[in-house]
């Protein structure tokens, strides 16, 4: 429940609210859903991107970094855990 | 010895079926798929999303300004009313004076043909937009085409138009990262190349023997004087010979509602020559 309340909440704020504010709740998403950060940058970058603006897609790139350590972290975590 | 079998919980698939992450993503790259290849369709279908979330963000706003001293809201709302007032009749005498000007001219050498005004209604704007652009809805069909010039309220230049479909349009603002514009600023009209630093913010830099202060209007070229901005902030080095000029912009960027469209050929980077011996 909290994680579909997380993820729906995050793409719903890409719209409503700056994107400061989504960028933290694709943060505390990565905790339990690792991709979320990934797919949030996508959308805002589906909506916002332009080339003529910026080279990259500077979301997409973040959120997929973010995902990155979110899979990385929860890794670590699992083995220590296991390890204990 | 009877083994346990546990069930892995993973980040793609978890015990009850595929996890929200990843249907958020593959939601996400429909969306792009969708933009990519009808981008007209996608933003007819994400406009009343926009809209909604306007009109939201509106009443949220009228809720919480309750709370509020009402009196010190009366008050300033007075005030607000009376500047109001007092602008919109200095702006009809100056507007009066300037056409008493142009008929003391010969009309037939100052008259000029006006470019066509487009107005246009903001769909989406920073800060929902983080790329310092506009989306506006309307685009060719109503005669948009890019690098045509738009224009906020009070005639002030906020950027070019980059993009444009049949129905939506897309607007870099001047303040968009690494975006660079020419003006000049203060009263001696010196040149200057105003750079965008994202989030509405603008900043130039200028030699220190100029002697510009907070409070300067910048202008940009278009057709007569364009104030886009003012000094807002100087930083300056005693070790260095020039000063950052921290730019304000005239308009707020992040309450636009509707712009003006026109082709003012703000899309020539490089300037024509104005007048040869060879030309008629």
């Amino acid at each position: 429940m909290i994680r579909g309340a997380l993820t729906l909440s995050t793409f719903i704020s890409v719209v409503l609210f700056p994107w400061l504010f989504t960028a933290v709740l694709a943060i505390v998403s990565a905790f339990w859903e690792p991709l979320v950060p990934f797919g949030a940058g996508i959308f805002v970058d589906t909506l916002y991107y332009m080339p003529h603006v910026q080279a990259f897609p500077l979301f997409t790139l973040a959120g997929a970094a973010c995902t990155v350590i979110a899979f990385f972290v929860r890794n670590r975590v699992r083995a220590s855990i296991m390890r204990g | 010895m009877k083994k346990t079998f546990l069930v892995k919980r993973n980040a793609l698939l978890s015990s009850t079926g595929v996890s929200w992450g990843l249907l958020a993503c593959a939601g996400a790259i429909i969306v792009l798929l969708l933009r990519l290849i009808a981008p007209n369709i996608f933003w007819h279908v994400f406009t009343p999303v926009f809209q909604g979330a306007d009109a939201l963000a509106l009443k949220s706003h009228l809720v919480s300004s309750s709370f509020g001293d009402v009196a010190a809201l009366t008050v300033e709302n007075e005030q607000l009313a009376n500047e109001n007032a007092a602008l919109i009749s200095q702006n009809q005498s100056l507007t009066a004076k300037a056409d008493s000007l142009s008929a003391l001219l010969d009309s037939s050498q100052t008259k000029k043909g006006i470019a066509s005004e487009i107005l246009a209604g903001v769909v989406a704007r920073p800060p929902e937009s983080p790329y310092d652009t506009l989306v506006l809805a309307a685009g060719a069909k109503t005669g948009i085409a890019i690098g045509m010039e738009v224009f906020a309220a009070g005639g002030v230049p906020i950027g070019v138009v980059s993009s444009v479909l049949p129905d939506f349009s897309r607007v870099t603002l001047f303040s968009a990262p690494e975006k660079v514009v020419q003006g000049w600023i203060g009263h001696n009209n010196l040149p200057l190349a105003i750079e965008g630093n994202g989030a509405g913010a603008m900043s130039a830099t200028i030699a220190r023997s100029a002697g510009i202060v907070e409070g300067d209007t910048v202008f940009a070229p278009g057709p007569g004087a364009l104030a886009i901005g003012t000094i807002g902030r100087i930083d300056s080095n005693p070790t260095a010979p020039e000063v950052m000029l921290h730019i304000t912009s005239a308009v707020n960027m992040f309450s636009i509602t509707w712009v003006v469209v026109r082709d003012t050929g703000a899309a020539l980077l490089t300037p024509l020559p104005v007048a040869t011996s060879t030309l008629p």
